[in-house]
């Protein structure tokens, strides 16, 4: 799975978090899941408990730590797919 | 250096079912905080109360370190709860009224923690309603000069919790010190900044909003706390104001 289809499906998985839907339609690598999005803090687990199950890896706490931004989460997810 | 660190988490619309699951809980508490729970006294707390109050001290935590530390990133886990202290009596109440704001810090009503983040020791002090739980947290045990705050607003929603809490943080500073022309904008990095006729000063300000709720904490320095005293003119040397540098554009 590719960069863009990964990106794709971020966007499902970050759907219900977030109010901005124009923004999250136009995310790049560098869109912050907090800042850009306005996602509350308080889903970030949700977001990431969500990728597990999309993509059936687990992300440990050193890994979600890095899940800043659109482009540091779908490297998170694709280094666990590639295990 | 001064900061500041508050959250409140809006318990109406977490979702308690899956605060419950390992998968979930394991990515916010230590292996020493899951032990912590089980002791006599927390295990009359539902776990997911439990859970949602210790990330809401975590997160106050992040908050009040990321200003003086920007690169920090937030790892729940790694922000370790080392005891608390709660209150004696524990029956949820209803948050009633539209605003509250703290008169003291040793009340019997608050859940007291002690908190090791590195080699740092944070101090908290949080608020459980049937609604939400609201935390503040300081380095300082007696958390001397630090005002909180909370207000119910009617609408939920990011732009108008955003406005609110803004508009909640600068009433309280105008009501220590009206006449002083209060802005608040954001930092590059998120953190809030408290101008003074368009200059930045040094008081430390920490705004959360979650659901319903929004709430500021801050640091009122000497000059606050004297409401008599005369708004200060830009030159003067008592005001803990820095040059227009590395200002952020209007959050």
């Amino acid at each position: 799975m590719d960069r863009q289809a990964i990106l794709n499906e971020l966007k499902l998985v970050l759907e219900p978090y977030t109010e901005d839907k124009e923004m999250l339609r136009g995310i790049n690598d560098g869109t912050d899941l907090v800042k850009d999005l306005k996602i509350n803090s308080a889903n970030l687990v949700d977001i990431i408990i969500d990728a597990e199950t999309k993509y059936n890896v687990e992300i440990d706490l050193d890994s979600a730590e890095k899940m800043i931004t659109v482009g540091s989460c779908i490297d998170v997810i694709m280094a666990k797919m590639d295990r | 250096m001064m900061s500041a660190g508050n959250d409140i988490v809006a318990l109406e619309i977490i979702d308690r079912q899956r605060s419950s699951q390992p998968a979930f809980y394991s990515k916010i508490l230590s292996a020493g905080e899951q032990a912590l729970y089980r002791q006599e006294d927390l295990k009359e707390m539902f776990f997911d109360l439990f859970l949602w109050l210790l990330w809401s001290v975590k997160e106050s935590v992040y908050k009040y370190k990321k200003r003086t530390s920007p690169s920090l990133s937030f790892c729940p886990a790694k922000i370790i709860l080392q005891s608390i202290d709660l209150p004696s009596g524990r029956s949820l109440t209803d948050f009633t009224g539209r605003r509250w704001e703290n008169t003291g810090y040793e009340e019997d009503e608050f859940y007291k923690g002690i908190i090791l983040f590195g080699s740092e020791i944070f101090y908290s002090r949080s608020i459980i309603h049937r609604q939400l739980i609201s935390t503040v947290v300081s380095s300082d045990r007696s958390f001397e000069g630090i005002l909180w705050g909370l207000e119910m607003i009617d609408q939920p929603g990011y732009e108008r919790q955003s406005a609110a809490v803004r508009a909640f943080a600068l009433s309280k500073l105008e009501r220590i010190a009206p006449g002083h022309d209060w802005q608040i904008i954001k930092s590059p990095v998120g953190y809030p900044i408290v101008l003074q006729g368009g200059r930045e000063t040094d008081i430390p300000l920490s705004l959360a909003h979650h659901g319903r709720f929004v709430g500021y904490s801050f640091l009122s320095v000497p000059f606050l706390s004297s409401p008599s005293q005369p708004a200060p003119s830009q030159s003067s040397p008592s005001l803990p104001l820095r040059p227009p540098s590395q200002m952020a554009a209007r959050s």
